[in-house]
C-alpha cells in the first residue's frame, strides 16, 4: 500500500443531489498513486454518482475535489479526460462496424489517421499490460471481454493519472474476471491511480488496496486491509449482520449470504465457477453449512421427500413420478438463423414445488433455453409439455397463459419498459385485467401495484414514478413480482436473475423464488454464480455447447463433478 | 403517466393560470415564437418590395376577413387535424407516417367514386354523405395498412413505404382524372381541366350552419369528438398503452403478451384512415369534384401539425387552427398581394422551426 503524502485525488464532503433524493452526502475519500480503490454499496448506494461526479458528467452541489493538490472541479468528461482522469462505463461506447483500431482513433486522432503508429502503440500497450487485444479485429466480432479490453486500452492510451472503473466485471466469464484483475494490477504498479466499483466481495478481497464502502450515498465503512475484513465490509454495506441473521433461521438471508461470504472465502482460489470446481471439495466451513442447508430438503415443501432429488432421465436420478412433473422437456433442439445447433436434444423434467438451477459457462445455450421457454424463440426439433399440455412454438402470450412467467435475462430489453412507469410495468402483461368501461382502471393498476410493491419490498415513492428511476435491485424485483403474480402460475424461468445486484437484493430475489417454490410453482433458474445455484436449487444441470450434461443434487460435495461438466467433461 | 396523474392535482388551480398566461411559459413562448416568425415573415415581405401594408390587408382578408374566408381557414384546419390525430396515433408507437398525401388522394378516389357512380346518392337521409366518408376512411386505412404489413411482414421502415405509396397514390389519382374510362368528366374539350364531375348534392357533407354564406362543414363537430376519442384512447385505453409499449419497447412488449404485429397494422391502418377521412371531408365539404392536384399538400402539412402537437390531440388542435389560418391567408397574400410564394414557404417554414425550438426550450426550462 502506497503511502504518500499528496493523494492523487482527494474527495472532500461531496454532496449531490437529485430532487429530493440525496445520492451523496458529505462523502470524503482519497486516493493515491498506484493505488486499487474498491469502492463497494449496493444498487443506488450513489458510487455510480460519485464516479460520474469524478469523470465530470455530474457535477457535485457541496463540496470540493483536489487532483494531485490542484483543484479539481471538471466541467465534463473532455476536461475530466484533459486532467488525467478515465472512466470505462458499464456500456461501452464502440462502434461495431469498426476496426479496434479505427475505434481508437476516434476521438484521438488529428489530421491524417495514422493507422500503423496507432496500431504499434496498442499492442505495444496491450504487451505492457497483459490486455489481449487485436487491432485489426472488428469490434462487432468481440466478446464483451474483449471489447472492455479495447475500451480499457482506449483510456490508457491517454495515460491517465487515475481509471475509474464502474462495475466492470459484471459482464465478464470467470477466467476474463481473473484477467481484468491482473490488469488493474499491472496499471497500478504503473503508478496510475485506480478506482473499481463493484459488489463483487471475492475481487476486492483479491486486488484492493483500500476499500471505501458506500450506503445510502453516505460513507459506511472504510478498510485499509480489506481481504482480511470482508465481514465487516459485507455488513457496512447492506447494513445488517449477515450471519446472525442466518442462525436466526431466516433460511433465504442465510444461505444467499453464505454463498456471498463462500465467495469471498474461495477467492484464493483462482476465481470461477471452473477453478473453484477443481479446487478440493473441502470447501470453507462457512460455505459449507450454508449450502449443506439449503441441500436438506425444506420442511414446508409441497412436494414429498423424495421429488427433492428427482430429476429427469440423466445418470444417477430417478425419473420424476409423471403426475409430479410440471415441465417437461422432450428432445428439444434450437439452430439459429445461421443454421448453427444452439440446444442439441434437451430431456430435463421440473417437478412440482421443485427449484433446478442450470449451471455452466455462459454462451452455452442457457439463454436459448430460456428463450424457446419463453416464447421468444421455437424449437426446431422437439419440445415441451407444461402438466401434460404440449406446448412449444406458441407465442409469448400463449405460455403465459398457459402458467408460464419469466424473469428474462436482459430486463431492460425484454422484461420492461422503462419511460412507462412503475404500476404499468407492474401489471404490464395483464392489462386486459384492469379495465373497466373499456379503459384502462388507473385506480385498480395503482392499488395493485401499492399491494406489489408492499410484497415484495420495492423501494419507489410512488407508483407512478418511471420505472427507470429506480435502482437495479427494484427493477428486477419489480419484474420478478410481476411474473411471480401471474394468476395460475405454475412454472417461473429465471435468467441470471441477479446480475448486476447486490448482495440486499439477491437475498431477496432467492427469497421470493424460494417462496414461490413452496407453493408448488416448479422453477427453472439459469445463473452463471454456482454459489449461488448450490445454495437456492434443488438440483443442478449443466449445460455446454447446447447439451444438458448432467444432473445432480445442489451440494457442495458435487462441484467437482459439476466444474467437470461444465467444462465439457462428462463425469 | 405522470402528466396525467398530476393533471388531475392542477384542474383546481387551471382556471387561475388561464388567467395569467404570462405565468404559463408553455403558453407565452409558442405564442411569441409564432410572433417572432410572422415579424420576420414582415421583414422578407418588405425586401421582396411589397407593401407591407397590402400583404398584411391581404393575409387578413384571406384568412379572417369574411365569414367566408373564415369558414375556409377552419375547412383546411379540419383536414390538417384529421391528418393530425391519424399522425399521433401511430407515432404513439414509434411509427412516423408520412404518407397522408397518398392517404388522403386514397380517400378522395374512393369518396368520388362511389358519389358519382356507387349510387351514394340514391342512400336514405344523411347516409348519402355518411357512408362515403367512411368509405373514404376504409380506403385511406387500407392504403395506409400496406406500410404496416410491409413493416410487420418483412421490416420495410414506414418512413419509406408511406412517402412511396404516397407517390403511387398522388399519381392514380392523377391518372383517374385524366381518363374519361375512369373518373374524368364524360364531356371534354380543350377548354375543360382534367377533373371529375360534380358529386351530387345529397353526397355533399351539408354546413355546421345553414343559411350563411360560411363553407364550414360538419367536419369540425367530427373533427373535434375524434379529438377527443383520440386523448382518450391514447390515454386511457389499453390499446393506447400498447401502442406506447409496443413504441417504446418492442421486445418487452411482446414479451408481455402484446400482439405486437396486430398492433402495428392497427396503427397505421388509423393514421391511413384518418387521413382518408380528411380527403373524404376535402373532397364533399369542400372543392365537390375531384381535381388532379387533390391532396395539394394537406397530407405533409398534416405530418408537420402532428409533429407539432407533440403527441396531444390538445396540441393537434391548437397547431391545426395555426396552420389553417396561416395557409389560407398565406395563399390570399400570394394571389392578391403578389407575395412570391417562396416568402409564403420560408414563414410556414420559420413558424415550424421556431415552435419546433420553443418547445425544445420549454423542455430545458423543466
Amino acid at each position: 500500500m502506497p503511502e504518500t503524502a499528496e493523494a492523487l485525488l482527494a474527495i472532500e464532503g461531496v454532496g449531490k443531489r437529485f430532487g429530493a433524493l440525496a445520492a451523496l452526502d458529505d462523502v470524503s475519500l482519497r486516493i493515491s498513486a498506484g493505488e486499487i480503490h474498491g469502492l463497494l454499496g449496493e444498487n443506488g448506494a450513489g458510487k455510480s454518482t460519485l464516479c460520474n461526479i469524478v469523470f465530470g458528467v455530474h457535477r457535485g452541489d457541496a463540496g470540493e475535489m483536489r487532483l494531485a493538490g490542484a483543484p479539481y472541479r471538471p466541467a465534463g468528461p473532455a476536461e475530466a479526460l484533459r486532467a488525467g482522469v478515465a472512466m470505462v462505463h458499464q456500456h461501452f461506447s464502440l462502434v461495431p462496424d469498426f476496426s479496434v483500431v479505427d475505434n481508437l482513433l476516434l476521438g484521438q486522432a488529428h489530421g491524417f489517421l495514422r493507422r500503423r503508429e496507432f496500431a504499434a502503440r496498442v499492442t505495444q500497450l496491450s504487451e505492457e499490460f497483459g490486455l489481449a487485444v487485436r487491432p485489426h479485429a472488428v469490434v462487432q466480432d468481440l466478446s464483451v471481454g474483449e471489447r472492455q479490453r479495447v475500451e480499457i486500452v482506449k483510456c490508457l492510451m491517454r495515460r491517465p493519472r487515475l481509471l475509474v472503473l464502474d462495475e466492470p466485471t459484471a459482464v465478464l466469464l470467470p477466467d476474463e474476471i481473473e484477467g481484468l484483475l491482473g490488469v488493474c494490477e499491472r496499471v497500478a504498479r504503473s503508478g496510475c491511480g485506480i478506482v473499481l466499483v463493484t459488489h463483487k466481495l471475492a475481487e476486492i478481497r483479491r486486488t484492493a488496496h483500500r476499500v471505501t464502502v458506500l450506503r445510502l450515498g453516505k460513507v459506511a465503512a472504510r478498510s485499509e486491509a480489506p481481504a482480511s475484513e470482508i465481514d465487516r465490509l459485507v455488513h457496512a454495506m447492506i447494513g445488517r449482520d449477515l450471519r446472525a441473521a442466518g442462525s436466526a433461521g431466516a433460511a433465504a438471508i442465510g444461505d444467499v449470504a453464505g454463498a456471498a461470504l463462500a465467495l469471498g472465502a474461495s477467492a484464493e482460489a483462482p476465481a470461477g465457477p471452473i477453478a473453484s470446481a477443481a479446487s478440493p471439495v473441502g470447501a470453507p466451513s462457512r460455505s459449507g453449512a450454508a449450502a449443506e442447508s439449503a441441500a436438506a430438503p425444506p420442511s414446508t415443501s409441497a412436494g414429498s421427500p423424495s421429488l427433492r432429488v428427482a430429476a429427469a432421465a440423466l445418470p444417477d436420478a430417478p425419473a420424476v413420478p409423471p403426475s409430479a412433473a410440471v415441465l417437461r422437456i422432450e428432445g428439444l433442439g434450437l439452430r439459429d438463423a445461421q443454421g448453427v445447433r444452439r440446444l442439441d436434444g434437451i430431456d430435463l423434467v421440473v417437478g412440482r414445488g421443485e427449484i433446478v438451477g442450470i449451471a455452466g459457462v455462459e454462451g452455452n445455450g442457457q439463454s436459448e433455453l430460456v428463450a424457446v421457454l419463453s416464447g421468444m424463440a421455437s424449437a426446431s426439433e422437439g419440445g415441451f409439455r407444461l402438466e401434460q399440455q404440449a406446448l412449444g412454438g406458441q407465442s409469448p402470450r400463449a405460455l403465459t397463459e398457459a402458467g408460464i412467467g419469466v424473469v428474462p435475462e436482459d430486463r431492460h430489453r425484454d422484461g420492461c419498459v422503462p419511460a412507462m412507469s412503475l404500476a404499468l410495468n407492474l401489471v404490464l402483461n395483464q392489462l386486459p385485467r384492469f379495465r373497466r368501461f373499456g379503459l384502462v382502471d388507473r385506480a385498480a393498476v395503482r392499488r395493485e401495484a401499492l399491494v406489489r410493491m408492499q410484497a415484495f419490498d420495492i423501494r419507489a415513492a410512488r407508483p407512478d414514478v418511471p420505472f427507470a428511476s429506480l435502482s437495479g435491485g427494484n427493477q428486477q424485483k419489480a419484474v420478478l413480482a410481476r411474473e411471480l403474480m401471474l394468476p395460475g402460475l405454475k412454472l417461473l424461468v429465471a435468467a441470471q436473475p441477479t446480475r448486476g445486484l447486490d448482495v440486499g437484493a439477491v437475498e431477496a430475489i432467492y427469497g421470493h423464488i424460494r417462496a414461490a417454490a413452496r407453493r408448488g410453482v416448479a422453477v427453472l433458474l439459469a445463473s452463471s454464480e454456482l454459489d449461488e445455484l448450490l445454495a437456492v436449487a434443488d438440483r443442478l444441470v449443466v449445460m455446454y455447447r447446447g447439451r444438458l450434461m448432467g444432473s445432480c443434487a445442489a451440494a457442495p460435495e458435487n462441484r467437482a463433478r459439476i466444474g467437470a461438466w461444465m467444462a465439457g467433461h462428462a463425469a | 403517466m405522470t402528466t396525467l396523474a398530476s393533471a388531475g392535482a392542477v384542474r383546481g388551480a387551471r382556471w387561475a393560470t388561464w388567467l395569467a398566461p404570462a405565468r404559463r411559459p408553455d403558453l407565452w413562448v409558442p405564442v411569441s415564437a409564432v410572433l417572432l416568425a410572422l415579424a420576420v415573415g414582415l421583414v422578407l415581405i418588405a425586401a421582396a418590395g411589397v407593401s407591407l401594408r397590402e400583404a398584411i390587408a391581404a393575409f387578413a382578408d384571406g384568412a379572417w376577413g369574411s365569414p367566408y374566408s373564415i369558414g375556409a381557414s377552419l375547412n383546411r384546419a379540419v383536414a390538417l387535424a384529421l391528418v393530425g390525430l391519424g399522425f399521433i396515433v401511430a407515432h404513439r408507437a414509434n411509427l412516423t407516417n408520412v404518407g397522408g398525401e397518398g392517404q388522403i388522394a386514397a380517400g378522395g378516389i374512393a369518396s368520388t367514386t362511389l358519389c358519382l357512380y356507387g349510387g351514394a346518392a340514391s342512400l336514405p337521409g344523411p347516409f348519402a354523405w355518411i357512408v362515403p366518408l367512411l368509405v373514404a376512411a376504409l380506403a385511406g386505412g387500407l392504403w395506409g395498412s400496406i406500410a404496416g404489413f410491409l413493416k410487420v411482414r418483412i421490416g420495410t421502415n414506414e418512413v419509406i413505404s408511406t412517402l412511396l405509396l404516397s407517390f403511387i397514390a398522388v399519381w392514380a389519382l392523377y391518372g383517374c382524372v385524366q381518363s374519361t374510362n375512369l373518373l374524368r368528366q364524360p364531356m371534354t374539350n380543350s377548354a375543360t381541366l382534367p377533373e371529375s364531375l360534380e358529386i351530387p348534392d345529397r353526397t355533399k357533407v351539408p354546413p355546421l350552419i345553414p343559411d350563411l354564406d360560411m363553407p364550414l362543414h360538419l367536419g369540425a363537430i367530427v373533427c373535434l369528438v375524434a379529438a377527443a376519442v383520440v386523448a382518450l384512447v391514447l390515454a386511457r385505453s389499453l390499446f393506447g398503452l400498447r401502442l406506447r409499449a409496443v413504441g417504446l419497447n418492442p421486445p418487452a412488449a411482446r414479451r408481455a403478451g402484446m400482439p405486437i404485429g396486430a398492433t402495428v397494422m392497427l396503427a397505421m391502418f388509423i393514421a391511413g384512415a384518418f387521413a382518408g377521412l380528411a380527403g373524404g371531408f376535402m373532397l364533399q365539404g369542400e372543392q365537390l369534384a375531384l381535381k388532379a392536384r387533390f391532396p395539394s399538400g394537406y397530407g405533409l402539412d398534416g405530418l408537420v401539425v402532428g409533429l407539432l402537437a407533440r403527441g396531444t390531440a390538445k396540441g393537434v388542435l391548437a397547431s391545426a387552427l395555426l396552420f389553417g389560418f396561416l395557409r389560407s391567408g398565406g395563399i390570399a397574400m400570394e394571389l392578391v398581394a403578389g407575395v412570391p410564394s417562396a416568402i409564403v414557404l420560408v414563414i410556414q417554414g420559420l413558424v415550424i422551426l421556431l415552435l419546433a425550438g420553443s418547445a425544445w426550450w420549454l423542455e430545458r426550462l423543466k
